[in-house]
């Protein structure tokens, strides 16, 4: 046996006398000041920063020095490099999901992972994923919209906290720190291809600080990312010869990121913060190339084209705030929260069949809005051993999809994504208001308790009340154990309850209608309520020594009434005639879920001679999400088979990531490792699975000088590319997805289908 | 042979390794900071560090226990309100009174107190010696113009690791 009782007695002792042998007294005051301090989180508790190793739930941490040795800059590949059981695939031919990248934490939904920014909620994008991807019939928040040189630090919360921070916070948050005061001045420029000599990249950005009185500062950044697109698309079977005729792959994109956030203290102790977000994004991806043949004979492209979905992305959220105290040690801050996400979908190269020969190659196909602004007012005292924290909150939320011209959608619409026509134009808004209570409570030095209590009023589906408990104790001077019990919710969002969309594919004209529109209650439709879930979480911690840690963390959630986009339900020929479509999809709150896991960390910083450093960190993590009831009769396991086992079995179970970074003089060298179990994909009817993933990250960064580094990498070194169907090849049925088809690869691949990415950046500090 | 180069590697882990919580490590230096600075003649017997509100009264008396600084052992206060302040050494302003640190400093008796803290701004807003993490390394701020007028010397090798404010 390899960890017998033996040598784990011994190694205990030792390193517990080790430990408590050390004293800091003894070091110089020079010693003291180049020891690394533990990493520190806010996200979780309304009390203030904790050290990782004491909160009582699970916690991580990536700060700017990580982000910078990636060679990334793309938050949500950032996350995807660090977190294991963090899912960000790179879809592609899924019309809007190709611009705005899709995540998941622990195999559950894109939206129920709660983003915050400084502490503050960040509002989700208004795109609606109504394709076949991971996280269908959800949206979530655009993560790429921050520029990555301004964020301070990023904390990831592996617990549920609605009862904290309400909708949303089911299976984790994400809270993004901004950089503050004592940052450095930076410029940075990135140039990066892929193994097939495709999607190129270049990345610039820059970040400027000036710093105000007490401790105030101004800091600004600007990102210009210009990525070209990269194909990966087999044969085209349905032209002769057979030929690529379709892009799949990373849609090209250009990203205009400008960002600001200042704090001007004042010297009564008065402060007063903002910050702001700006980004548009021109994106373009294809649909899938439209043969000559029947429909388009008459068209003004006879041997056929590939459409070209434009969206153009306007992002803007920004936050203002005041603080100050009342006395008696009461702090107070009040806030506000705004954020818009706008999206306007162009279509070129394509045409409306119906319109013949006077049909436009170009089309303007509508737009999609969300609106959210949070007004917090937060209250906290510490007294002592006990800190209590009550707050406020308003929020107001509209979405509104405009449509697009009437070319766009008309009898069939534009080819490859018919526009929103004037029956989906819709501008609906609701508001929501809250009042929470947060506490903690030292019992003893090891013993910490924490408690918290939210209610909350939405003005279309009514009220919620969560509640969290959470304790740590530390067991001795390396061994810390933990728990939390919490309820959570996530609130329907306006976009499920009001989104509607008529589009023809091969003939067929489905549509997706609102829960409350007729056609969809007579297939037994009703309007949605919010999520429910239920959390509990054991954990432990383990000091090896002072910079070796081993944490373990048991989860499980259970979420009540999860809302899924039902499959397309075929309509009687009565109804067919009645409502015009054929078939028809609907928002429901189908089914209930469980997801457990585990996951198991272990970080290691070794200080070697001569100023050398190996950082060894090593995560596992098991999430397994299975449905276990369905809530109406009209979803089955069967007839909604696709949808349920995109849920249960369309991210892999297993996640692996070593990381190990090397520092000696001017190199640091950091070699990755990162793993994913198997995962499926469903088409027709039938489940088809894809193998287990292994790929390797490599850089190298040299300090030029103390103030300029220049880095070589690549991300994926080994060129590891998913398997490709296994046994689903072309046919007339199937013209799409085969391993010798348009897609050979699934778009549910955890690392993308598109190969090595090989970069060089360069870094000047000033 | 896997058990004994398991151990081995947990052992140099922890004959090697070196991470701190930011309490900790400013608890130290707190004292770590008084070498490098002469007060006022004193009377006292003890070196007396007061702790204004916070809860690291534990964590204080812990480190200093047994210690000496200036060849007098350690004293470890506590006081919830600046009104209780008695005579001190070093008095230690918790995070948590940033909103009234103006209240507090005006209270400190002008000769013989260094005061220290963690607060943003404290050095500028008239405080002597702050704390500060940058890239989860601490940082010092003095604010010389104020510890002239407490009275204290400090030394040019303090003053040279730490931003100066005069």
């Amino acid at each position: 046996m390899l960890f017998d009782k033996k040598l784990f007695f011994l190694v205990s002792i030792y390193t517990t006398l080790t430990l408590q042998a050390k004293d800091l007294f003894d070091d110089s005051l020079e010693d003291l000041m180049n020891i690394e301090s533990e990493l520190q989180a806010d996200v979780g508790s309304r009390s203030g920063a904790k050290n990782l190793s004491d909160t009582p739930f699970a916690v991580d941490v990536i700060t700017a020095n990580d982000i910078a040795a990636t060679g990334l800059h793309s938050v949500t590949d950032i996350l995807r490099y660090f977190v294991a059981g963090f899912n960000a695939p790179e879809t592609s031919i899924a019309d809007g999901s190709d611009h705005v990248r899709v995540f998941t934490l622990r195999g559950m939904s894109p939206d129920q992972v709660l983003v915050l920014l400084n502490g503050k909620r960040l509002h989700s994008s208004a795109l609606l994923h109504v394709n076949g991807t991971i996280g269908r019939g959800s949206s979530n928040v655009d993560l790429d919209t921050i520029i990555p040189l301004f964020i301070e630090r990023i904390e990831i919360l592996r617990d549920g906290a609605a009862a904290q921070y309400g909708s949303d916070a089911i299976a984790g948050v994400i809270n993004i720190i901004l950089k503050n005061n004592n940052a450095n001045n930076i410029i940075e420029i990135d140039v990066a291809k892929r193994s097939h000599k495709d999607g190129r990249l270049i990345n610039s950005e820059i970040f400027y600080s000036k710093e105000l009185e007490y401790d105030g500062f101004v800091n600004f950044a600007v990102q210009v990312k210009d990525q070209d697109d990269t194909n990966r698309a087999g044969p085209d079977r349905r032209v002769e010869p057979p030929r690529v005729t379709t892009r799949v792959g990373i849609p090209q994109s250009r990203n205009y990121l400008a960002s600001l956030n200042i704090e001007v203290p004042q010297k009564n102790g008065f402060n007063i913060y903002a910050n702001a977000l700006f980004n548009y994004r021109d994106s373009k991806a294809s649909a899938f190339y439209r043969p000559a043949g029947e429909d388009n004979e008459t068209g003004y492209i006879h041997d056929g084209f590939l459409p070209i979905i434009n969206a153009k992305i306007v992002d803007f959220s920004s936050t203002i705030g005041l603080e100050g105290g009342f006395g008696y040690g009461v702090e107070w801050d009040l806030s506000n929260t705004y954020g818009i996400n706008y999206i306007k979908y162009y279509v070129d190269n394509s045409m409306n069949y119906s319109l013949g020969d006077d049909s436009p190659t170009s089309f303007y196909n509508g737009s999609l809005k969300f609106i959210q602004n949070t007004t917090n007012f937060d209250l906290k005292r510490c007294f002592n051993a006990w800190n209590f924290a009550a707050g406020l909150e308003y929020r107001y939320e509209r979405y509104a999809i405009g449509a697009g011209d009437e070319v766009s959608y008309i009898d069939g619409g534009s080819e490859g994504f018919p526009g929103y026509s004037t029956m989906s134009a819709v501008d609906v808004d609701r508001s929501s208001y809250a009042v929470y209570f947060d506490t903690t409570y030292t019992i003893i030095e090891s013993f910490l308790f924490e408690g918290a209590l939210r209610y909350e009023h939405y003005s279309d589906f009514g009220e919620t009340k969560n509640f969290k408990l959470a304790s740590s104790y530390q067991v001795n001077q390396n061994f810390l154990i933990r728990f939390s019990l919490s309820t959570g919710f996530r609130a329907p969002s306006l976009a499920q309850s009001h989104y509607s969309n008529i589009a023809t594919f091969g003939g067929v004209v489905s549509g997706t209608f609102t829960p409350d529109a007729t056609v969809s209650k007579t297939l037994g439709a009703e309007s949605l309520k919010a999520e429910k879930s239920q959390h509990l979480t054991l954990g432990s911690v383990y000091k090896i020594a002072d910079s070796s840690t081993l944490m373990v963390d048991y989860f499980f959630t259970k979420a009540k009434d999860r809302i899924m986009l039902s499959n397309e339900q075929t309509l009687s020929l009565e109804d067919q005639e009645l409502y015009g479509v054929e078939r028809v999809s609907y928002f429901t709150n189908a089914v209930d879920t469980q997801t457990y896991g585990v996951d198991v960390k272990f970080e290691n910083k070794f200080y070697l001679e001569n100023s050398t450093i190996l950082i060894l960190n090593a995560w596992y993590n098991y999430s397994s999400n299975d449905v276990v009831d369905f809530n109406t009769d009209t979803i089955t396991r069967e007839n909604s088979f696709e949808q349920i086992d995109r849920m249960e079995h369309g991210q892999p179970k297993h996640n692996g990531r070593l990381l190990t970074k090397y520092k000696v003089r001017q190199f640091e060298y950091s070699v990755n490792v990162n793993a994913h179990s198997k995962y499926a994909e469903v088409i027709n009817q039938q489940r088809y699975w894809f193998d287990w993933s292994w790929s390797t990250d490599v850089d190298v960064t040299y300090h030029l000088s103390k103030n300029s580094t220049i880095s070589i990498g690549s991300i994926n070194i080994f060129d590891t590319l998913p398997n490709k169907w296994d046994g689903l090849a072309y046919s007339q049925e199937n013209p799409y997805y085969g391993y010798d088809s348009i897609k050979p690869y699934s778009r549910y691949s955890p690392f993308g289908y598109s190969g090595a990415y090989y970069y060089i950046s360069g870094r000047y500090q000033f | 042979m896997i058990k004994r180069y398991i151990f081995i590697l947990l052992l140099s882990v922890t004959l090697l390794s070196a991470y701190q919580s930011q309490e900790e490590l400013r608890s130290v230096i707190v004292g770590k900071v008084a070498k490098y600075i002469s007060w006022p003649r004193s009377q006292r017997q003890s070196f007396v560090i007061t702790l204004l509100n916070g809860h690291n009264f534990e964590l204080f008396k812990r480190i200093y226990k047994n210690k000496t600084i200036h060849n007098k052992s350690v004293e470890i206060h506590y006081i919830e309100n600046i009104k209780e302040l008695q005579a001190t050494d070093i008095l230690y302003i918790a995070t948590q009174n940033s909103k009234n640190l103006l209240e507090i400093l005006q209270q400190v008796p002008k000769k013989g107190v260094l005061t220290v803290s963690s607060i943003r701004g404290f050095a500028q807003k008239g405080g002597i010696l702050q704390i500060y993490f940058s890239s989860q390394k601490a940082r010092l701020k003095i604010n010389l113009h104020v510890a002239k007028q407490e009275h204290l010397e400090i030394k040019s090798s303090l003053l040279r690791i730490a931003d100066v404010i005069r």
